[in-house]
């Protein structure tokens, strides 16, 4: 095992955001109050995001921001907003299940950290594209037409779902 | 960007970069120092009034004797409010919106970060800004700041849409959303900007900008006779002054994102008077903007509630969509765009 390390600006840039990405996970499944858990969970997008930009993905990771960070979190604090969050008392601690699930942790981190260390990572074969927001526009539009308009079929049902879900709800009271 | 990534980091490289940003942040404080100043000025001449001008010469000091008042004025926590999201809120706010400036090209030369997703970049930012406002009007822990933040979070949500639906033809035409590109694509004559091919667009653009600058007639969030000032009731001091600072680089974005896209950027109305810079231009048509967003402040009423949410899915929305179809078969037919 060798770590060579040449300390350029994605190393730094990695590791920042890896660091943000892993702390905001780890606090979303400590904090009590539910808002404080959704806010840190749009930290991981965001960390999650700039993960993005780094591997030259600008439009996934804006994306992203925009539909994790500005949408689903939204909408989440919505809820949480709209329902009652008294009572969220701090549940009695079980140890046996605390072990083993950290020992459960433990191994599938080994099992994680072998499997990349043994990883061969080779070289795509043709470049990436200069523009590759527009490639991607392309494709999209050429080769997979077809699977992008069932996929706006899909969500113009849901839509409409959940407007007829709505009404019905709103007629009931 | 990419060349700063495998070299090695440097001092100088930090350096420079700190630099940069701090030349940004000044010229962006200026800016909002003087208009706020314009702002009350116009707004007193358009009422008849003097407006600010006792403080300074011509009361060109009273935004700095406003800000050294909100800086030296007593920092007040509410005992209710949950503490931490309340100081974390104005921080929030303000760290996106000055993020945004990064991707806006003042002249071909002369820009941060040249993305080539630039308008995707200021709408996924500025919904960061929206999380910041409902967080601190929950956080504050009072019934007139939660309705607040939960008017500012439907509207600057609803009015997203059309926003983004406004510029799908601006891109088409120029076939990139990289914002410089933007600018070499409405080279020529004033008649090649894009704010009279798309006129469609532009009008939906101007619309939806200022319902999520939040600025009157779109004020609801803050509306100050029924919500009393809306998400930052229980703020003052210096976490008050960052709400105010982001909104103000907001209306900066906003008036820089609209010469850019619709206005031709640094490009000079006829192409015989290249020989004045391009920075100029770009100045003259951002002030242009700005001047617009006061003078809609001093003339129209605040919209209703109810209307405000009708007008962004049943107007703006089904007339960003044909303004889109529109381009696509203008594109078609004549040939132009990418």
């Amino acid at each position: 095992m060798n770590f060579n390390i040449d300390f350029t600006g994605e190393f730094f840039a990695f590791f920042l955001l890896a660091v943000c990405a892993i702390v905001g996970a780890v606090l979303a499944i400590n904090f009590e109050k539910v808002v404080h858990t959704t806010l840190s969970l749009a930290f991981t997008f965001v960390s999650l995001a700039g993960l993005y930009v780094l591997l030259e993905a600008e439009f996934v990771a804006f994306v992203q921001v925009l539909l994790y960070v500005g949408a689903v979190t939204i909408l989440m604090i919505f809820g949480i907003m709209m329902t009652k969050h008294q009572g969220e008392g701090k549940e009695p601690g079980r140890p046996l299940l605390e072990a083993l699930a950290a020992i459960g942790c433990l191994c599938l981190f080994g099992i994680l950290f072998y499997a990349i260390r043994s990883a061969g990572f080779p070289a795509p074969a043709a470049d990436l594209p200069e523009d590759n927001t527009l490639s991607i526009g392309k494709l999209l539009y050429s080769a997979y037409a077809i699977p992008f308009e069932l996929v706006s079929v899909l969500l113009t049902v849901a839509f409409i779902g959940a407007v007829a879900l709505a009404k019905r709800e709103e007629e009931d009271s | 960007m990419q060349r700063y990534w495998d070299t090695p980091v440097t001092w100088g490289h930090a350096g420079l970069f700190l630099l940069g940003a701090l030349a940004v942040l000044a010229v962006v404080i200026l800016f909002v120092t003087y208009a706020i100043y314009f702002e009350r000025k116009v707004l007193g001449w358009m009422q008849y009034r003097r407006g600010p001008n006792r403080t300074g010469p011509l009361g060109l000091l009273q935004t700095v004797a406003d800000v050294a008042k909100l800086l030296i004025k007593e920092d007040t926590i509410p005992a209710k409010a949950d503490r931490a999201l309340f100081i974390l809120a104005p921080a929030l706010a303000f760290v996106p919106s000055f993020l945004v400036l990064a991707m806006i090209p003042y002249g071909l030369h002369l820009q941060f970060a040249d993305l080539n997703v630039g308008f995707l970049y200021y709408i996924a930012l500025s919904g960061v800004t929206t999380i910041a406002i409902v967080i601190a009007g929950w956080s504050s822990n009072n019934k007139y700041a939660l309705l607040g933040g939960m008017r500012s979070a439907a509207q600057m949500i609803s009015y997203e849409v059309p926003l983004v639906m406004s510029v799908v033809g601006v891109a088409m035409m120029a076939g990139s959303l990289n914002l410089r590109d933007i600018v070499l694509y409405q080279e020529g004559y004033f008649w090649h900007w894009n704010f009279l091919p798309q006129i469609v667009g532009f009008a939906v653009f101007v619309v939806a900008a200022v319902s999520e600058l939040n600025r009157t007639p779109f004020d609801l969030p803050e509306a100050e006779s029924e919500l009393v000032a809306g998400y930052h009731v229980e703020y003052s001091g210096f976490r008050f002054a960052f709400f105010m600072l982001s909104e103000y680089i907001y209306v900066y974005a906003i008036a820089c994102l609209a010469t850019i896209l619709f206005l031709g950027g640094w490009n000079p109305p006829f192409p015989q008077l290249d020989f004045i810079p391009g920075l100029i231009w770009f100045a003259l048509k951002f002030a242009a903007v700005v001047f617009f967003l006061f003078w809609i402040r001093a003339t129209l009423p605040r919209l209703r509630v109810d209307q405000l949410m009708g007008l962004a899915w049943k107007v703006l929305l089904p007339l960003a969509i044909a303004n889109i179809f529109l381009t696509a078969l203008g594109i078609e037919w004549f040939g132009k765009g990418g």
